[in-house]
């Protein structure tokens, strides 16, 4: 077998590692797009999602009210509000910068960020509509009391749907559910496993 | 049932409040006056009692400048508990043993300008439900005892949410997390945010774990062992393992909503996340 000169072994020496890496990098680049969809696909999915997207008209689906009117009218929202949109917003802003590359032996590797929102930032973006300095999607985790549903009520059921309610809702009748903070774990999770080896 | 960690977190957290507001916002008034005398059913017949227009009274004598009473004046001669009077802070008033219904009283007492209560209540239930009797500290043309027992405001509800325990450390240590809120009812814009303020600032705060045996009063109203400092009863539990103020929030009722009340009062809300790192039934 023919040898190759040495003047060619050194400039493919010096080619390998600028295709390699350029290969890495919209590998990885992919593999975090398949994620972030599947992120944002489940976000939509989620019972507590749907519930809110779907207004005053829906249903209890999420089980939250113990099917008693529904998050939307109980938490106390207007009609025509879309309380999910800035979350929907956060989360598709989520993207993935290269910070550096990593080099070990004759291994070749990046190392990315990624600026998933926090529940914290996610808090602060969900006021409630009769208490700004509250978060909403707080509430949904830690409990939220029949205030805003009664407020309405008393406001001609401004959601639309509050005043027709003829259960007394009350505070206790809200169950405190997983919503943000498990949901962004879970995808902070998933996006520090994303890797490409080749 | 001996006493839980719920039990000792609750009765802590209300201690500090209620020094903590005294403290940093020099929130209480001095008045003096006189005491009117009203029938009082539930009042062992022993005692007649005789009202002041306002309580709570400020117990707390580590609060700089509050006048705490010891007594009080029944016909220009100074009565203290030692001649059968009973100083009710929490109602606001003297029982006085016997049975002289027409006797001059005065005294000179601190009034918390926020009564702090624990509660159980919902917040639909303190803000939309529940009614209240207006108890200004501003001087007004009916001069009248105030009536005991019921909740009066200006005032802060206090109620402990939801707690949950976090593996912490090996071993079995948890960092147990206790979610308190706090609804303020207040008579302007101006104590509101007074108190929303001075509380925003409590982060971080630590609070001494002090048992129920702590709590200064009795089942009258008056202090068990004849005065109360909170700093004085926390030094005596150093060595207990304190709570801190890991994050606080406070927020306003919108004023559009307020307008739909049936009162005139503003609503704030403050959520406290307090924490301790302590191992489980401890």
């Amino acid at each position: 077998m023919a040898k190759l000169s040495l003047q060619v072994r050194e400039a493919l020496k010096r080619q390998v590692p600028k295709v390699a890496k350029k290969d890495l990098n919209r590998e990885v680049r992919k593999a975090f797009k398949r994620t972030k969809n599947q992120m944002m696909k489940e976000f939509l999915q989620l019972p507590i999602t749907q519930e809110l997207m779907a207004g005053p008209q829906a249903s209890n689906i999420s089980g939250t009210l113990r099917g008693v009117t529904n998050l939307f009218s109980f938490i106390g929202f207007d009609a025509g509000e879309k309380p999910v949109d800035a979350i929907i917003r956060a989360l598709e802003n989520t993207n993935i910068q290269f910070r550096k590359e990593l080099k070990k032996g004759n291994k070749l590797g990046a190392e990315y960020s990624i600026n998933l929102p926090t529940p914290e930032q996610i808090f602060v973006m969900t006021p409630m509509p009769w208490a700004l300095g509250r978060s909403w999607a707080r509430g949904i985790e830690s409990g939220i009391s029949g205030l805003g549903f009664l407020l309405r009520k008393n406001n001609r059921g401004r959601s639309g749907r509050a005043i027709q309610s003829r259960v007394k809702v009350r505070g206790g009748a809200f169950k405190p559910t997983p919503y943000i903070t498990a949901f962004l774990q879970k995808y902070k999770k998933e996006f520090e496993c994303l890797e490409y080896k080749k | 049932m001996k006493e839980q960690f719920q039990h000792r977190v609750t009765t802590s957290f209300f201690m500090w409040f209620d020094n903590f507001l005294l403290t940093k916002g020099e929130a209480f008034s001095n008045k003096t006056g006189e005491f009117l005398y009203y029938e009082d059913n539930r009042l062992d017949s022993a005692y007649k009692a005789y009202g002041s227009p306002y309580k709570t009274w400020v117990t707390d004598s580590s609060v700089t400048g509050a006048t705490i009473p010891t007594g009080l004046f029944i016909g220009g001669n100074f009565s203290g508990r030692d001649d059968g009077v009973v100083l009710d802070f929490e109602n606001g008033r003297a029982l006085v043993s016997g049975s002289d219904e027409d006797l001059t009283v005065t005294g000179e007492f601190a009034v918390k300008d926020f009564n702090v209560y624990i509660t159980n209540d919902t917040e639909d239930d303190l803000i939309i439900e529940n009614k209240y009797t207006v108890n200004s500290r501003l001087p007004s043309a009916s001069y009248g005892a105030i009536a005991p027992y019921d909740d009066v405001v200006p005032a802060v509800f206090i109620s402990t949410a939801n707690s949950t325990n976090e593996p912490f450390a090996f071993g079995g240590l948890q960092n147990t997390s206790v979610s308190v809120k706090a609804v303020i009812l207040a008579e302007d814009t101006y104590q509101l945010d007074g108190v929303l303020s001075i509380f925003m600032d409590s982060v971080n705060e630590c609070i001494t774990s002090i048992p129920m045996t702590g709590y200064p009063t009795t089942e009258l109203g008056d202090l068990k062992d004849g005065s109360y400092s909170y700093t004085g009863t926390e030094a005596g539990y150093t060595d207990d393992r304190k709570f801190y103020v890991d994050s606080v929030t406070t927020s306003k009722l919108t004023d559009r909503d307020r307008k739909s009340l049936a009162h005139e009062m503003y609503v704030g809300f403050i959520d406290f996340d307090i924490k301790q790192m302590r191992m489980r039934f401890a």
